[in-house]
């Protein structure tokens, strides 16, 4: 089986290399004033057609995510985003990917998502995922906490969609006298449940553990396969045999159609990426938000795309590797098929576009994907 | 990273967990408190002090490649683990110093209980929030910056070559322990607690507070502050000098700490 989902992170496309120079980092410290509401209301409304458009050419869902501080992630919050998707889509499944739990209220959360659940019609994936470290230390949470919090905000979630209110919950970080969401979720007992990583032998573990499906964010593909690797062991220790259901792969992905134009609009793909997370190492790796180990691992990443710390890459590097896919609907076919050859992921997760790459091509891209490629790689 | 010169180094379990403890002199006992960075072992102003004081070095928990207690997770579960640390030596009457962090420690635990204490000394101290500027920013800024805010003129730190060496891979790993460890007590509020203020009153122990000038960390409002809550409290503020006037300004600051010390009873 393979599914495909369509992914954009809804950049604030309008800022240069020029704008980013002048600041210690991208992120953080790139200040707001930059941001000019008027244009980003253009923006929405294109990467909304996008979502549309995506649902009526084919593709199995819309995935969709949340940064804070980041001028190439226009979505603080993914349950808003989750909420359109819903309303512009008629039958893609809405994976969101996902909530920051650890820094959010649990019962909030479980609500929010019950709600989208029933106003989908049961169409929602729900991720889950720490958030980068700028996630944390924007909401002013030690990321010291972050893992215990991710975790105990996890087991009230389920908690709250599976075991009938009201009921106590004394934890550490979320301590509630009355849990009693009214609304709940039309998927029993709760809505598929996703895990993200993007190198963390822990993250892979953890969600082996749990059978929850995970997805790679921007790992390469030799990478990638070692940590599905690491999820396979796991699930054995568990005691049962994961399948392509268990595992996602997120690559940048661009058709037009022919060869030549599509790498001319994926250069794109490369906006800004000297400044992206350029900044002082504690942003990105705060004590006690990571283990040594995930750092290591994520040093051996390409810097760019989803990447928050790693390896500097060319753009004809990034393709040799299937990091990023451009091509004409063949040449895209024939790559997306070594991809499912080597690691044989269930969901291909396709994030189709970056910066100002130019409205009527990403659609045009939506487009071959939906008519050309999706249908031919089923077929395998 | 650890400095050691006739302090001995020993180890005792507190509460279930390993402390690394300098200590060394004779006479009256004196506990140091250290800051965020960790403890950097028996120091030349320890060694100073233990010839009319024994004087105690511990490490707090979690720094210094020691196990963190399950159950702290604050400045307050901190000190009464040091009120705990202080009862096993067997310390009724004793002196108590604190730098930075490690100040915060200390006055915490003199909140708590003021009876044991001769003499509380607060160096540079966390624990109160200035209000008129701001306690810099020391968890989301880079270790190049964090050498910045230390010191006012690093070329009159006498060790100043030993302190910014490359660190050994283990060192480096307990580096990271140590700053994961202070994250965890101090990240909120940041570096203060905002009852201890009120706590402070009701502590009458003669207390020095010794304050670098130019404090780029933690600034010298929040020694005035410091001195305006407890009651018999006196302010000692050194000139040209940074966070940490124990390196930055040795005898000046040696000096300002015996003399205090001397007028004790």
């Amino acid at each position: 089986m393979v599914e495909v989902y369509w992914f954009s992170e809804q950049p604030y496309g309008h800022i240069t290399d020029e704008d980013l120079a002048p600041y210690e980092s991208g992120r953080m410290h790139f200040p707001n004033k930059n941001f000019d509401p008027q244009k980003a209301q253009v923006l929405y409304q294109n990467y909304h057609d996008q979502y549309a458009w995506a649902d009526e050419m084919g593709f199995d869902g819309i995935m969709s995510n949340e940064h804070h501080s980041a001028y190439w992630c226009m979505k603080p919050s993914v349950n808003i985003d989750g909420a359109v998707i819903a309303k512009v889509t008629k039958r893609a499944k809405i994976a969101l990917l996902g909530n920051v739990i650890a820094l959010n209220d649990p019962v909030k959360m479980a609500e929010e998502l019950a709600m989208l659940d029933c106003i989908s019609g049961g169409r929602l994936i729900s991720g889950f995922v720490r958030g980068t470290a700028v996630e944390t230390l924007h909401a002013g949470i030690s990321p010291t906490e972050n893992r215990d919090r991710f975790e105990e905000a996890h087991d009230l979630i389920i908690k709250c969609w599976t075991t009938p209110g009201p009921f106590r919950w004394e934890g550490r970080y979320f301590p509630h006298r009355m849990v009693n969401p009214w609304v709940l979720p039309i998927q029993k007992p709760h809505p598929a449940i996703w895990f993200p990583g993007t190198g963390s032998p822990e993250s892979v573990i953890w969600a082996a553990q749990h059978q929850y499906p995970y997805m790679n964010l921007g790992a390469l593909l030799d990478l990638t396969i070692q940590l599905k690797g690491i999820y396979q062991e796991t699930a054995h220790e568990m005691g049962y045999d994961p399948g392509p259901e268990h595992f996602g792969y997120l690559m940048r992905v661009l058709c037009a159609d022919t060869d030549e134009r599509a790498y001319e609009i994926g250069k794109t793909f490369l906006w800004t990426q000297t400044h992206r997370q350029r900044g002082p190492i504690e942003f990105n790796d705060p004590p006690g938000y990571q283990s040594r180990e995930a750092l290591r691992i994520k040093m051996t990443r390409p810097m760019i795309g989803t990447g928050t710390i790693g390896r500097q890459m060319t753009y004809d590097d990034l393709q040799a590797a299937y990091n990023i896919v451009v091509g004409s609907p063949e040449t895209v076919i024939k790559k997306l098929r070594h991809v499912r050859k080597e690691l044989n992921p269930g969901y291909i997760l396709i994030y189709g576009n970056e910066g100002l790459m130019p409205h009527q091509d990403v659609m045009r891209s939506i487009e071959l994907l939906g008519s050309k490629v999706i249908p031919a790689i089923k077929e395998d | 990273m650890t400095t050691t010169l006739s302090g001995r180094e020993t180890s005792i379990t507190v509460a279930g967990a390993k402390v690394q403890m300098f200590s060394g002199g004779s006479g009256p006992a004196l506990v140091f408190l250290h800051g965020a960075g960790g403890s950097a072992g028996w120091q030349a102003y320890h060694q100073e002090l233990s010839k009319k004081y024994t004087v105690y070095v511990p490490s707090q928990p979690g720094f210094n490649g020691t196990e963190r207690p399950e159950w702290v997770y604050t400045i307050n579960d901190v000190a009464h683990f040091n009120q705990a640390m202080v009862q096993q030596l067997g310390l009724d009457h004793y002196i108590l110093m604190g730098s930075s962090m490690g100040g915060w420690i200390a006055a915490e635990m003199a909140a708590m209980c003021h009876h044991n204490l001769r003499g509380l000394i607060l160096v540079d101290a966390a624990g109160i929030k200035p209000e008129n500027s701001d306690i810099a920013e020391i968890f989301m800024v880079s270790a190049q910056t964090r050498l910045k805010q230390r010191f006012f003129d690093p070329t009159q730190v006498p060790n100043y070559q030993q302190l910014t060496r490359q660190l050994s891979p283990e060192e480096q790993q307990v580096e990271h322990a140590n700053r994961e460890m202070a994250s965890r007590l101090c990240w909120r509020p940041y570096l203060h607690n905002p009852s201890l203020p009120h706590y402070l009153g009701a502590v009458p122990t003669p207390t020095l507070i010794v304050w670098g000038k130019q404090d780029a960390i933690i600034p010298v409002e929040c020694g005035e502050l410091y001195q305006k809550a407890l009651p018999n409290a006196t302010l000692r503020i050194i000139d040209h000098c940074g966070h940490s006037p124990a390196l930055e300004k040795p005898q000046e600051f040696l000096k300002t700490v015996t003399d205090f010390l001397s007028r004790l009873k």
